[in-house]
């Protein structure tokens, strides 16, 4: 018998029952889109994520801060980094500069309302040239500290994102931080000057954002009054793996072991790994639902086997060979699992689509809810990501699973005796 | 005349379980090409078995059985299954394909055995044609009369051109006059074409109509009459 012979006899049998079919067929749906919707949400959040993180830190870039960075939790110790240590570590071989970050978090008072923002002093060079997002669209950021100045971030112009402007460059802004003295909060207020704002950054990352203000690292000291940093970015004199090693050893060393150095490399390294162990989770639970799939065609078709003992039967009396007969119930499989595979796909990716626009929808109306007070750090959308290879290991994968569960029952099928499945009422 | 068929002291056993039912208990004979016989004989005597082997559907338990001087018992499941598209089957419930229409059942055997599909559609309409059913071609047998649907069986049986036709009682589900009406068929068939028929029978007017009579009972053969 010719495949095409085969393929048209297995397709009749499948459409005569369209029910039964259909149902399967969902089976297959269900497992497949799930994968799909799965895997292409998880792949474009991990490269946003990525890219977002890569564009937010340069990859030459390691942070010195007393507490560890890590995923879950992480201990702070009573060590602190003060302004001056950037001397200790730009001594040490392989760093080209270094710059101090101390951020606070403040008030922003324009009249009528208050928005809690961070404010971050910074030596505004230094700062730049390790992160190259700190740049101003509007203005320009002084070469040498002034006082009074505050570059702001893109959004904090707008944070809404509904046309309340509430800063320009020219503009004097209220910064207001509140701190104990003794037993009392004591507020102090900082009038600056806005000299710029940054370009949009977007996205998450270790340097500047969005909602950022910066002010020259002197005049944070004096009016925070301390000389505590939060942080120092090193910038490095190249991206080379090993180096990053070596200087980071060599940070932890020259303060015995009471920093924490984070490479960005180190870090997306981190999440990529945690997003692999998440995806394959997911998987792992779509893979068991299409299993289930499997089950049920199994199921389905060692049931439309008995009710087709006897046409099995003419079939062989007719003179097909049993590898026909195999062919013919696999081949039906085929079908089941091939048109699973791609309404599943179809349906995996729109599901995807579907989770993006709302998810992207809901994070990019929070920062217009004026009741929860402030903007939130950043906005991110999802895209996801359908690449070939999730499209064609879905299909297969669909395919596969239909076929294997056939084979108990399509072989069984084909083992009939003609006269016994003749004489079966 | 060339002998087409010898069956040399076959034997047929089946296990009911633990059971042995003897079928066939040693049974002999030899068919000419062309030759029309009647297998008459009661109930559970054993003619659909022998009818079984003749078609290659099942191997005897002992003894030999030639068709066209190939001894079936010595053959793979495989040439098993290729010996039969040299046998025309023609059952008591038609046991035609329900979703497939009458062509789509006449097309069957053609498309088994591998024939391209420009010659089956010719094949498939003159055949239906020469049974009479050339406007009901399209039609599942769920839409056609117990006669027509035998005249279909009886066109899937003969549409590969087969050295035999093997008939178990064909009008068992048909009233005298359809019945009549398709043993004439077939009588034509034999006559002109020189087709073997074999023909497993209760009815009175197949056994006139027959070269010869084998009365089969308790799984030998009791008498073989040539009318
Ligand atoms: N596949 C089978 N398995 C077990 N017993 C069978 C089988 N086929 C036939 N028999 C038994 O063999 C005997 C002969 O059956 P059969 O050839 O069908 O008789 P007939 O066609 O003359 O009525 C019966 O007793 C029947 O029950
Ligand atoms: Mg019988």
């Amino acid at each position: 018998m010719k495949s095409r012979d085969v393929f048209s006899f297995s397709f009749g049998a499948v459409r005569l029952r369209k029910m039964r079919a259909g149902l399967t067929i969902l089976g297959i749906v269900i497992g497949i889109a799930a994968i799909v919707a799965l895997t292409s949400i998880t792949t474009g959040l991990q490269v946003t994520i990525t890219s977002e993180l890569g564009a937010g830190f340069s990859s030459d870039t390691v942070t010195v801060s007393t507490q560890s960075f890590r995923m879950f939790g992480g201990g702070t110790s009573d060590f602190t980094l003060l302004v001056n240590d950037t001397d200790t570590i730009n001594e040490i071989e392989g760093v080209q500069t270094s710059a101090a970050i101390m951020s606070k978090s403040v008030m922003l008072d324009f009249g009528s309302t208050e928005l809690p923002l961070s404010v971050t002093g910074v030596e505004y060079t230094a700062y730049a040239s390790i992160y190259s997002s700190f740049v101003a669209e509007e203005g320009s950021i002084p070469e040498t500290p002034v006082n009074n100045s505050v570059v702001i971030g893109s959004r904090v112009t707008d944070p809404w994102d509904n046309g309340t402007v509430i800063a320009e460059v020219g503009d004097t802004i209220l910064i207001s931080w509140t701190h104990r003295v003794g037993l009392e909060m004591v507020e102090e207020n900082y009038t600056a000057e806005v000299v710029a704002i940054l370009e949009e950054i977007g996205g998450f990352s270790m340097g500047p954002n969005d909602l950022g203000l910066y002010i020259p690292l002197s005049t944070a000291q004096s009016f925070f009054d301390t000389d505590e940093v939060n942080s120092i970015a090193v910038q490095l004199v190249s991206d080379d793996e090993e180096l990053i090693e070596t200087v980071s050893q060599a940070i932890e060393d020259a303060f015995d072991g009471l920093v924490t150095v984070t490479s960005p490399t180190a870090l997306l390294e981190t999440m990529s790994s945690v997003f692999d162990i998440i995806s394959l989770f997911l998987i792992g639970i779509a893979g068991i639902s299409l299993l289930v799939a499997g089950i049920g065609i199994m199921n389905i078709m060692i049931v439309s086997l008995m009710e087709r003992t006897r046409e099995i039967g003419i079939l062989k009396a007719l003179g097909m060979k049993s590898r026909t007969v195999l062919g013919i119930f696999l081949t039906e499989a085929l079908v089941v699992g091939l048109v699973g595979a791609v309404v599943g796909v179809v349906t995996g990716y729109s599901i995807a689509m579907i989770f993006a626009a709302f998810s992207g929808g809901l994070l990019g109306g929070m920062p217009g809810r004026e009741s929860s007070g402030g903007p939130s750090s950043s906005l991110m959308t999802i895209t996801p990501i359908l690449t070939m290879d999730i499209i064609l290991g879905a299909m297969a994968f669909g395919v596969l699973v239909a076929v294997i569960f056939a084979l108990y029952p399509a072989w069984r099928a084909s083992k009939l005796n003609p006269v016994d499945a003749l004489r079966y009422e | 005349m060339t002998t087409v068929l010898e069956v040399e002291d076959i034997t047929k056993t089946y296990m009911m379980g633990e059971i042995p039912v003897n079928a066939l208990r040693g049974l002999s004979f030899e068919v000419e090409s062309g030759e029309y016989i009647a297998v008459v004989g009661p109930s559970g005597s054993g003619k659909s078995t022998l009818l079984n082997m003749i078609g290659a559907l099942d191997r005897p338990t002992s003894g030999k059985l030639m068709i066209e001087g190939v001894d079936v018992s010595t053959l793979s499941d495989n040439q098993l299954a290729d010996t039969r598209k040299n046998v025309g089957f023609v059952f008591q419930f038609f046991n035609l394909i329900p979703r497939l229409d009458a062509r789509g059942n006449v097309d069957l055997p053609l498309a088994i055995a591998g024939v391209p599909r420009s010659e089956r559609k010719k094949r498939t309409e003159e055949v239906l044609t020469s049974v009479g059913l050339e406007d009901r071609m399209h039609h599942k047998s769920s839409e056609l009369s117990g006669g027509e649907r035998q005249r279909v069986a009886v066109a899937r049986a003969i549409v590969t051109n087969p050295a035999f036709i093997l008939m178990d009682e064909p009008t068992g589900n048909l009233d005298s006059k359809t019945g009549g009406e398709i043993m004439d068929l077939v009588k034509q068939l034999n006559e002109k074409q020189g087709v073997t028929l074999i023909v497993v029978t209760h009815d009175q007017y197949i056994g006139q109509q027959a070269d010869r009579t084998l009365h089969m009972l308790d799984g030998v053969i009791a008498s073989d009459v040539v009318n």
